[in-house]
């Protein structure tokens, strides 16, 4: 085989498509030619450097697109309640005010959590006028956030200027870390939905803390939103045998109001079936308005001979 | 490379997956449903990764399935289900790309003083790279990356798609797009030297 011969050869070489004799022909050609070699160590280069700009989907596109798909099986409509949001649309939208790009959103974060946190406030006021405290010519750092509180010219020329200053601190820790645990539940209450939905992504992972569940649980039943509550809810599979958990689903398969999140509650009360749950589901399975969902109910309601309705 | 997946899952699953068919032919909610959170997670990662917009990857997923769910009935096991399935899929997105290269939409890609960039990736680069150097080099292979595939055929992106991302062999690929294995390993080659002329300096 020549150069060119073997040229031609290289990309199907390396994506496994030749016969074990051309792949031969190409290796032995290989041993003998650097510059054969260097063609294969450049296609590598170009193969892992399209790896990089893979797209990861979103899990709750995903599950968006699953309930539109049984919506329009169930009702024959286009799409689930035309007139709410869907849950992915709901999440771009708490997203949007925040990150200029999804793409963040929709790495796995791995064990390292990231978290940028922080304040620390240092004023210069009226009431300290020692020059010792006065910062002249410094002006914020780029980190710094500035709010100025107070300008004051005084006799001499100078100003006196008060402002606050939030500094951002970047930590990293692996998730066993008692610090990186703390800093997480805090970012659990964080105003920020986005950091909202990272925090619970990593604290579901730590199922086995007492507090990480109550945060979930709190999480489930109080967050306003749909994409925090939904990760969190993933959170709560491995606790479904404690009966205060199910007991939170009950509240939140009555309550709220995104299908949703009522969809994947059904699904997780029905993993583990107790017969405390038959009397919910009896009760919610009249009220349900959304089709699929209501199907779901009437199965479990009939896998565990139990009636639809109540008496 | 990413290696599937899907085509793996069916092949292991297949006396499974061939019970769930015939328990939705015979109409089935819950086997349809297992059957469509069988695949359809690489089916979404394909949509993304072709159209590189959520919006449409979720129209292909619907019309994908809906048609699956209108015509499991005629389905007669004579190729695998995920060739079946991907036939489809495969369809609506090629029709997507032609349509794209049609009307010459506006892509995620923005002119910037330092080249073209993704929008999709500008927040990530500003958080992740503090070595500026290193953020241009990266943000102009992006750039090329994305010219590269753009330059490709619909059918070369396909098989480059299949091949590359979702790691199916050029045999199942010709398959699913009613075409010889040879005419997939042309499509293959071309695609890859399109890409080895355009990002050739830049590894």
């Amino acid at each position: 085989m020549n150069c060119d011969s073997v040229s031609k050869l290289i990309p199907l070489y390396f994506y496994g498509e030749l016969t074990p004799d051309e792949e031969d022909r190409v290796e032995d050609h290989l041993h003998a030619c650097a510059e054969c070699t260097a063609a294969l160590s450049r296609q590598r280069a170009i193969a892992a450097a399209l790896n990089e700009r893979e797209e990861e989907v979103p899990v709750l596109l995903l599950e968006d697109c699953r309930m539109d798909l049984m919506a329009a099986i169930q009702g024959g409509a286009p799409r689930l309640e035309k007139t709410s949001k869907s849950p992915w649309k709901l999440f771009l939208e708490a997203m949007g005010s925040t990150f200029s790009s999804l793409n963040r959103l929709q790495r796995p974060v791995g064990a390292v959590a990231l978290i940028a946190l922080g304040f620390m406030a240092s004023r210069f006021t009226a009431g300290t006028p020692s020059s010792a405290n006065l910062v002249p010519n410094s002006s914020p750092s780029d980190d710094v956030i500035a709010t100025v509180r107070s300008v004051r010219p005084d006799s001499s020329g100078r100003v006196q200027i008060a402002f606050d200053e939030t500094r951002r601190r970047t930590v990293s820790g692996a998730m066993e870390d008692q610090n990186i645990q703390k800093l997480l539940l805090t970012a659990a209450h964080e105003e920020n939905p986005a950091v909202r939905v990272e925090s619970m992504g990593l604290l579901k992972e730590r199922t086995g803390s007492a507090e990480v569940r109550d945060e979930l649980l709190n999480a489930v039943v109080h967050d306003a939103n749909v994409g925090v509550r939904l990760e969190a809810l993933k959170g709560l599979k491995p606790l479904m045998a404690d009966a205060a958990v199910r007991k939170s689903l009950y509240q939140v398969l009555k309550n709220d109001e995104n299908p949703a999140v009522r969809m994947q509650v059904v699904d997780l009360l029905v993993s583990h079936r107790d017969d405390s749950m038959v009397s919910v589901l009896q009760d919610v399975v009249q009220k349900e308005d959304n089709n699929y969902i209501r199907l779901k109910l009437e199965k479990a309601l009939k896998d565990m001979n139990a009636s639809i309705g109540t008496f | 490379m990413a290696q599937d997946a899907a085509g793996a899952v069916g092949a292991r699953l297949s006396p499974q997956v061939d019970s769930l068919i015939r328990a939705a032919q015979r109409g089935d909610q819950d086997a349809f449903e297992q059957l469509v959170r069988t695949y359809d997670q690489s089916v979404l990662r394909l949509a993304m990764n072709l159209l590189r917009s959520p919006e449409d990857a979720r129209d292909v997923y619907q019309e994908a399935f809906l048609r699956v769910y209108r015509n499991l009935h005629a389905f007669r096991f004579d190729c695998s289900f995920h060739t079946w399935l991907y036939r489809i899929v495969t369809n609506i997105c090629l029709d997507q790309l032609r349509k794209r290269k049609v009307r010459k939409e506006e892509s995620s890609v923005v002119e910037t003083t330092d080249g073209s960039i993704d929008r999709m990736d500008a927040f990530e680069e500003e958080a992740a790279e503090a070595d500026p150097e290193r953020s241009l080099w990266n943000r102009q292979l992006k750039s090329r990356i994305e010219g590269a595939l753009q330059d490709l055929t619909p059918r070369e992106r396909m098989v480059f798609e299949l091949r590359h991302y979702q790691g199916l062999r050029l045999r199942n690929i010709g398959e699913m797009l009613g075409t010889t294995e040879e005419a997939a390993k042309n499509c293959l080659f071309r695609a890859t030297q399109k890409m080895r002329s355009v990002l050739g300096d830049f590894v």
